[in-house]
């Protein structure tokens, strides 16, 4: 019972969401209900989130791991956040002003380091990956496909060559409507797996 | 035909594939068709890291649920019972890492489940950690790098939903002498990681994870099903597009 207990209540959730899909109308109601339980307990593991990240500094600080100073650091943010969001309101201009003046400069300066890391991964591109016919199509096609978007080669609208541009244009959605077609059979048949109890990553057995 | 239908029609085959499958692959026959250096190398650096002393990362992603790559997160979750074997985690140097409170809930669920089984949740509880270095995207890539810097990681291996920012979790793990694997999505953080990872499994590939790690039939059933619809598309396709070519559609 045990075992069985949750693989009903995960295939019948499962199969009433996806008849939903379909009959939208006589299993409105139901899937509403789902819907409102499901973003309840995701409120709730997002609160659990919240206590793991918070177990992890204390337990990095007792112990006396290395990062402990850092540790100390977001765990007296966390609470000077927490508390004037409490005392203040989140809405308040002044709490308003606190966190995203300092999240927002974080955040970007986190991207800029990202940009950086993209450029010399680039760079550094085919030393990782060899001189194989797949990275060098790879970098041939990212190069003609950045020139061709710099928007410098304007040609006559229904001449060939223009055509031809728009061709090769249209080259990468190609690509990336292949990847999507095969990532979604994939995640169709994970979810099969799943709403047939043939996969139950909820406990841990196959 | 409306497009509800046509869903209804895929949906309906795919479990008509699966059931009659996983019932050819119970009766012990296999569909060897499939091997991944990429999956092989990514094992045999677990097994090199556990050997060294290194420590090992699985990390499921940075967020919970993306619209456009449905399932990954399913598929992050179902990769770790094969990852963590009592063998993997008896020396303390496996962690696992998400971003979200659901990914560290169901892991260590998972976890406790699988070890309810036939281990002690005294033994699992003590050596093989589950953390949540950040709840956002960004502070979860803020409070990762750090984490693999303090220790020396052997092997790192990238599954579920990411975003722009995978190659960084990746370059960390690298710039530190560790070996990074990804079976990750999105489309995006896919072609991001093709630059600086070298086993790399796209698109597809992903989802065939837990097969190539362990055969099981119902894998194998999965694998025959998802070949049989994609050859099926395809051939649809192609047959649309010669009539469309023809002026008949």
């Amino acid at each position: 019972m045990k075992k069985i207990l949750p693989i009903l209540i995960a295939s019948a959730a499962g199969l009433t969401i996806l008849a939903g899909y379909f009959f939208q109308d006589q299993l409105a109601p139901v899937l509403g209900l789902l819907i409102h339980w499901g973003i309840l307990l995701v409120g709730l593991t997002g609160l659990f989130g919240i206590g793991y990240l918070l177990k992890m500094h204390i337990m990095r600080i007792i112990r006396h791991q290395k990062g402990g100073f850092y540790s100390a650091i977001v765990l007296m943010s966390f609470l000077f956040t927490i508390g004037l969001g409490i005392l203040l309101t989140p809405q308040h201009p002044f709490f308003r002003d606190w966190v995203l003046n300092i999240q927002i400069p974080v955040e970007t300066s986190l991207l800029a380091i990202l940009a950086v890391v993209l450029l010399y991964t680039s760079l550094y591109f085919l030393r990782t990956r060899g001189w194989t016919l797949m990275s060098v199509s790879f970098l041939v096609s990212a190069l003609i496909s950045l020139i061709l978007n710099l928007g410098y080669i304007q040609l006559q609208q229904g001449t060939e060559a223009a055509q031809w541009m728009n061709f090769i244009r249209r080259l990468p959605i190609v690509g990336l409507r292949g990847i999507l077609i095969g990532m979604a059979l994939g995640g169709l048949i994970v979810g099969m797996r799943v709403l047939l109890a043939m996969e139950r990553p909820y406990d841990g057995d196959k | 035909m409306t497009w509800s239908e046509i869903g209804w029609i895929i949906i309906g085959l795919a479990a008509i594939l699966l059931t009659a499958s996983s019932i050819i692959f119970k009766g012990r026959r296999s569909y060897f068709v499939r091997t991944s250096p990429a999956v092989k190398a990514f094992l045999d650096q677990r097994v090199t890291a556990i050997e060294r002393g290194e420590t090992r990362q699985i990390v499921l992603g940075d967020r919970f649920w993306s619209r456009a790559n449905p399932g990954l997160e399913l598929h992050a979750l179902a990769v770790l019972p094969d990852l963590a074997s009592p063998e993997a985690i008896a020396d303390g140097g496996q962690t696992v890492a998400a971003g979200t409170g659901e990914l560290v809930l169901f892991a260590r669920q998972i976890l406790t489940g699988g070890y309810q089984d036939g281990f002690s949740t005294g033994l699992h509880s003590l050596i093989m950690p589950v953390i949540l270095p950040g709840p956002t995207p960004l502070s979860f890539l803020a409070g990762f790098l750090p984490e693999i810097g303090f220790q020396s990681p052997g092997s790192v291996g990238l599954f579920g939903n990411y975003g722009i920012t995978a190659p960084m979790l990746a370059e960390g793990a690298t710039r530190r002498g560790g070996h990074a694997f990804a079976a990750a999505g999105s489309v995006t953080a896919q072609a991001a990681l093709f630059l600086n990872v070298r086993d790399l499994l796209i698109g597809e590939e992903v989802y065939l994870l837990p097969g190539l790690i362990t055969r099981t039939p119902y894998n194998q059933a999965g694998w025959m099903a998802e070949d049989i619809l994609r050859a099926s598309l395809i051939a649809l396709m192609a047959i649309a597009a010669l009539l469309k070519m023809a002026g008949l559609l």
